[in-house]
């Protein structure tokens, strides 16, 4: 799809005259009274088809010990045991999918800077109560990103400084708190991390519960499994916190999975989401709220 | 559409509103590390009314391995299983401890914890936000506790505080009946007493655990306390128990009553009038 136009169906649509919203009543009527006039549902998407990355892929790029992944974080392993035989593990590393990030950015990046590209064709000044979905399409390999959020103009406001308006997963009454806080929201804050696990031969053995056949006792941490899974999740938020540049991150997520692929090897992805927000003044303490009992 | 309104509700929030957006022109202000959180507005707001603020968004994990074998047929308890469970607890909790502590916190709050068992290694993951009283220097010695920022700030003006997460576990085989026995309670309603009473130690030793783990933080007791059992989904003859919650202490020299006021809600739902209810019905 290009970037220099919206769809034709998008256009007519917001073209259309009538404004339509994703939010409740509630938060319909909060932002109203706020002073935020509903203008178009606003949405883009991106579906994306995820390559092989198994041997013979362009992207496989740390089939030995001593190559390091696409950059970044990766970690080596050796076996203690000496030679064993051929089939024995002998190394094993952790190595940051790099490759597998950048097209989850691109994926979510496209999807974003459509929905935005809409909420500007509708001359919003924001995006409130955006919510993002990634789901396969028709097989394993293909992922839609969507992000659906509702388009607003402040009234009598100042129009964003770039053009670009603001977003925010927030609506209603969080959003009205928010900035009774003293916080206003910038934009969506989001990134995936993805760390490989090449198991060596006490990973296999430990995550096979087979270790204590050569001589180890006692429940055991699986020192490569357990620093896999804190690296992804530091990544993710050294990646979200690179894209804050001085502002803070409000209502994060942080989503992992891991797919199992056998005999201790493992892939490790791990999802943060929230809403950069930055702070307009300073922040008034409210009194200690006041403890209450329902008598109903 | 118009917006406008005879009585306009909130006149100032509108020029908040206006404030705010204004302000996106300047740019962000860094002041090193950015706070992350995933803490709800309300938290963050009701953590501020007691002197906290939120810094950084923390986790840990801790993979543990279980012996290979040690869920086939047995008597009594699976120690093995029990003792990974507690390692990666612990291992967990000091992770996110450590993480807490390099961000500058003092403690962890609305700390999330998942925890899952399979058959050759038991995984834990603890994720939370770290806390700190406004504009405080770091601290070595932090807490790390599941309250949300609700319940901590409720408890802190109740004059406790948390000092950690204490947690216990406990696997047993559940008991075997002879075929005899098995045979002549086909046809009675009879307690099996030996799955009672290995039920009930089992229940009790994941129990004492978690308190053991309570007394050794220094704390005096435990609040929220969340108990998990089942059986393995690897192995139904196997079932587990898994209690937690946070290890909590006086702080002030006595516990401060709240004194909650009372409120009569005005939005209960319409009770009709049931002609039955004059036959007692």
């Amino acid at each position: 799809m290009t970037d220099d136009a919206l769809p034709e169906a998008a256009q007519r649509r917001l073209a259309s005259g009538a404004f339509s919203s994703g939010l409740t009543i509630p938060d319909f009527s909060a932002c109203l009274a706020m002073g935020l006039r509903p203008v178009g549902l606003v949405q883009g998407f991106c579906v994306m088809k995820w390559s092989w990355y198994g041997a013979g892929s362009p992207y496989l790029q740390a089939s030995t010990p001593y190559s390091s992944g696409g950059g970044g974080y990766a970690e080596s392993y050796r076996c203690p045991h000496g030679f064993v035989s051929g089939d024995h593990r002998s190394w094993g590393q952790n190595y940051e999918q790099t490759w597998v990030e950048a097209a989850w950015a691109q994926g979510f990046g496209s999807a974003y800077a459509r929905l935005v590209d809409e909420a500007v064709a509708t001359g919003a000044h924001g995006v409130i109560g955006v919510v993002d979905t990634a789901r396969h399409l028709s097989d394993l390999a293909v992922t839609e990103f969507h992000i659906l959020g509702t388009a607003v103009v402040v009234e009598e406001g100042s129009p964003p400084p770039d053009g670009r308006p603001w977003t925010t997963y927030l609506a209603g009454q969080r959003l009205a708190k928010l900035i009774e806080a003293g916080f206003m929201p910038v934009a969506l804050a989001a990134a995936m991390s993805s760390v490989r696990v090449w198991a060596y031969c006490m990973t296999d053995y430990l995550m096979e519960g087979r270790n204590f056949t050569w001589g180890g006792a006692g429940a055991q941490e699986v020192d490569q499994v357990v620093r896999a899974h804190m690296a992804v999740r530091q990544l993710a938020r050294a990646q979200v916190r690179g894209q804050l540049g001085g502002d803070a991150l409000h209502g994060a997520r942080l989503t992992t999975s891991h797919r199992e692929l056998g005999e201790g090897d493992e892939v490790v992805e791990c999802t943060l989401r929230g809403t950069r927000v930055r702070r307009f003044k300073d922040f008034d303490p409210v009194e200690p709220p006041m403890p209450t009992v329902r008598l109903s | 559409m118009s917006t406008a309104t005879p009585a306009d509700p909130s006149p100032d929030l509108r020029a908040e509103v206006r404030r705010a957006t204004a302000a996106l022109a300047a740019t962000g202000h860094d002041h090193g590390r950015p706070v992350t959180s995933d803490l709800s507005i309300d938290e963050a707001l009701l953590l501020h009314a007691v002197g906290w603020e939120p810094v950084d968004l923390v986790c840990g994990v801790s993979v543990v391995s279980v012996p290979s074998g040690v869920w086939n047929w047995g008597s009594g308890e699976i120690v093995a299983a029990s003792q990974a469970q507690g390692l990666a607890f612990t291992g967990a909790a000091n992770r996110i401890a450590e993480e807490c502590g390099r961000a500058g916190g003092h403690g962890v709050v609305g700390v999330h914890v998942e925890s899952t068992v399979q058959r050759h290694h038991v995984d834990v993951e603890l994720v939370g936000t770290a806390v700190r009283p406004v504009g405080a220097a770091a601290k070595s010695d932090v807490f790390v506790s599941d309250l949300s920022g609700r319940d901590f700030s409720l408890l802190r003006q109740a004059g406790w505080i948390p000092v950690g997460l204490s947690y216990g576990a406990s696997f047993v085989y559940a008991p075997r009946r002879s075929a005899g026995t098995s045979l002549r309670q086909t046809r009675e309603n009879v307690e099996l007493t030996n799955f009672t009473e290995a039920m009930y130690s089992a229940r009790e030793l994941a129990m004492e655990r978690m308190q053991q783990t309570a007394i050794t933080m220094g704390g005096k007791g435990i609040v929220e306390v969340k108990v998990t059992e089942g059986p393995m989904p690897f192995a139904h003859h196997a079932i587990g128990f898994a209690a937690w919650g946070t290890a909590v202490r006086l702080e002030a020299e006595t516990h401060q009553y709240l004194r909650p006021k009372m409120v009569l809600p005005l939005d209960d739902a319409v009770v009709e009038f049931e002609a039955g209810s004059l036959r007692g019905q």
